[in-house]
């Protein structure tokens, strides 16, 4: 008896498969396809984004959260619109290897910061200063995903340059970084993480960056920039124009991010309400035709 | 003496290119095949009402287990659906659903070839080894060469992964099935046909269905990492909460997919014992 209820509902399931299957997707019009990364204030803008392009210009928005190298990928490939989450400095890799099938669209953000951190109350402020307090951090930084960028620049450029030999870069990832910080702060421990800005740590905790000699400047401040397909200006020109008109001030993206950060909505919502509350923000990047 | 690297990834990554430049129709109408599975899976699952599907979910869980479970499921799920999750539960539910689908599509009777050759079964073991001990991050970019960004590499990961224990145990659950049966199959006149489907695959069920039962394991246990190649989903709710340090998020996407694999065991475990 079970046995055939079974092979009954099977068959249900299958041929409602193949309806609801063969029934092509209706696309109204204008379409853009977004691949963010899971990072606090690339969710915020892409989200905004999102909010902007249906509600005030009538797009069918499609956003796919990915890892940085798939995303790359992906849009180098032509499948989707825009990676939304370029850091140019540490992104160089990517950018290089799919040079003709990627093109800018623009910063979005600028004045980030890469570099070495701690929490205020370690009393050291400079990288140089890193060598004879090495005890104090327990012999090495702590670093995020082995290859990624700031990690590369720290191994390769900052170590030599700064001649530091008691101190060890460990790779972990974001998450651990982290929540070693987390522990680290909440114990008033010694810490030194890889770092980058913005990232929500320096506002949960009370951070710093090192300084760098002035010799011996290995950081510099960057962007963030959004990347299109090489066809994108093209194929939808509008959607284009849109991004690359895209941009936030430090007070705006750090406005958005708080608001998400603490709302209960999801970040659909908050991203709509913030558009209705920062009218002359998003107007400026709808392009008039 | 300096022997020169052996350039066994640069031979690998010139395949995939190969693969790229050369087989993309072939990828596309898989992809749309997958798209449709997913398609389907997906509307049916969140067509009725959370609350009930819920239901029907439950009533599943006690038909074909026990009543403890019918209990957990009821409980579990209504917990999922009040923390939010249910959405992402569903589509999670159908990825892996899809994935469990085509693996037993191809495993099931790549296993019965495998029980009934041995040099099949010498070709097929090496790489079903392969398959499941690469480290599954391996398979994402080859997966978004070909399949895109979304859903669909995300399940040709999962399948790859889950694979294995399908043609495995469908291949051991025949060659145990015992030589007396066997025999007793032929002299009564089967055919191969019928001693097949007659004989050793009712013989062989139990085996069977534990390997569908770890396939569906398997498949749960690929949902975070296809979350990193935009297969969204309860991946993704855990991929934000560990990436964004929210605790909360990430613990309670993580139970639902722990509610989800319990309900998926103890449901496919159960089909094991029963009706023999």
């Amino acid at each position: 008896m079970k046995k055939q209820l079974l092979i009954l509902a099977t068959g249900l399931g299958l041929g409602a498969l193949m309806l609801s299957g063969c029934n092509p997707q209706t696309v109204s019009g204008k379409t853009a396809e977004l691949v963010y990364v899971n990072w606090a204030e690339g969710v915020a803008y892409t989200h905004l984004a999102e909010a902007v392009l249906t509600e005030k210009m009538g797009y069918d928005v499609k956003l796919t959260a990915a890892d940085v190298a798939p995303g790359y990928t992906a849009v180098a490939q032509g499948s989707h619109d825009a990676f939304m989450e370029c850091w140019r400095e540490l992104h160089q890799d990517y950018l290089d290897r799919y040079s003709d099938d990627l093109v800018s669209l623009g910063t979005i953000y600028e004045g980030t910061e890469t570099g070495l951190a701690v929490p205020a109350y370690v009393t050291i402020d400079k990288i140089s200063e890193l060598e004879e307090n090495a005890d104090k951090f327990g012999g090495h930084i702590t670093g995020i995903d082995a290859g990624a960028g700031v990690m590369k620049k720290t191994e390769d450029e900052l170590i030599p340059a700064y001649g530091l030999k008691s101190i060890k870069l460990m790779a972990s990832s974001g998450p651990a970084m982290t929540a070693a910080l987390a522990d680290a702060v909440k114990n008033k421990e010694w810490i030194v993480v890889t770092a980058w800005k913005p990232h929500w740590m320096f506002g949960r905790w009370d951070m710093k960056f090192l300084e760098q000699d002035d010799d011996q400047v290995i950081w510099g401040k960057g962007n963030i920039e959004l990347i299109g397909r090489a066809d994108l200006e093209e194929d939808k020109p509008e959607l284009a124009q849109f991004l690359k008109n895209m941009y936030l001030t430090d007070a705006e993206l750090s406005d958005l991010m708080v608001k998400v950060n603490d709302s209960d909505e999801d970040v659909s919502t908050v991203a709509k309400k913030w558009m209705q509350e920062n009218e002359e923000v998003i107007s400026d990047w709808i392009p008039q035709s | 003496m300096t022997i020169p690297k052996i350039p066994v990834g640069e031979m690998f990554e010139s395949l995939i290119n190969w693969f790229t430049d050369n087989l993309e129709m072939v990828f596309d109408s898989i992809g749309n095949t997958v798209t449709a599975i997913l398609a389907g899976l997906k509307f049916l699952l969140l067509l009725p009402h959370p609350l009930l599907m819920i239901v029907l979910l439950t009533a599943l869980a006690w038909w074909t287990a026990k009543r403890g479970v019918a209990i957990f499921t009821v409980l579990g799920m209504l917990l999922i659906y009040n923390m939010g999750y249910w959405t992402a539960t569903m589509e999670t539910l159908s990825l892996v659903l899809a994935s469990v689908l085509i693996a037993l599509f191809i495993g099931v009777p790549l296993g019965i070839w495998s029980a009934k050759s041995d040099v099949v079964e010498r070709i097929v073991r090496p790489v079903l080894d392969f398959m499941q001990t690469l480290p599954a991050f391996v398979y994402l970019i080859p997966a978004v060469l070909f399949f895109k960004l979304g859903e669909v590499p995300g399940v040709i990961a999962t399948l790859i992964f889950s694979l294995p224990p399908a043609v495995r145990l469908t291949s051991l659950g025949i060659r145990q099935v015992p030589s007396e049966i066997h025999e007793a199959a032929i002299s009564f006149g089967s055919n191969p046909r019928q001693l097949l489907f007659k004989a050793e695959l009712p013989v062989a069920l139990p085996t069977i269905m534990a390997g569908v039962n770890q396939t569906i394991m398997l498949a749960l246990s690929m949902v975070v990492i296809s979350g990193m190649i935009g297969a969204g989903g309860l991946g993704n709710e855990v991929l934000k909460g560990i990436t964004q340090l929210k605790i909360d998020i990430g613990f309670e996407a993580g139970i639902s997919i722990v509610i989800l694999a319990i309900f998926l065991d103890r449901v496919t475990q159960s089909l094991t014992h029963s009706d023999q």
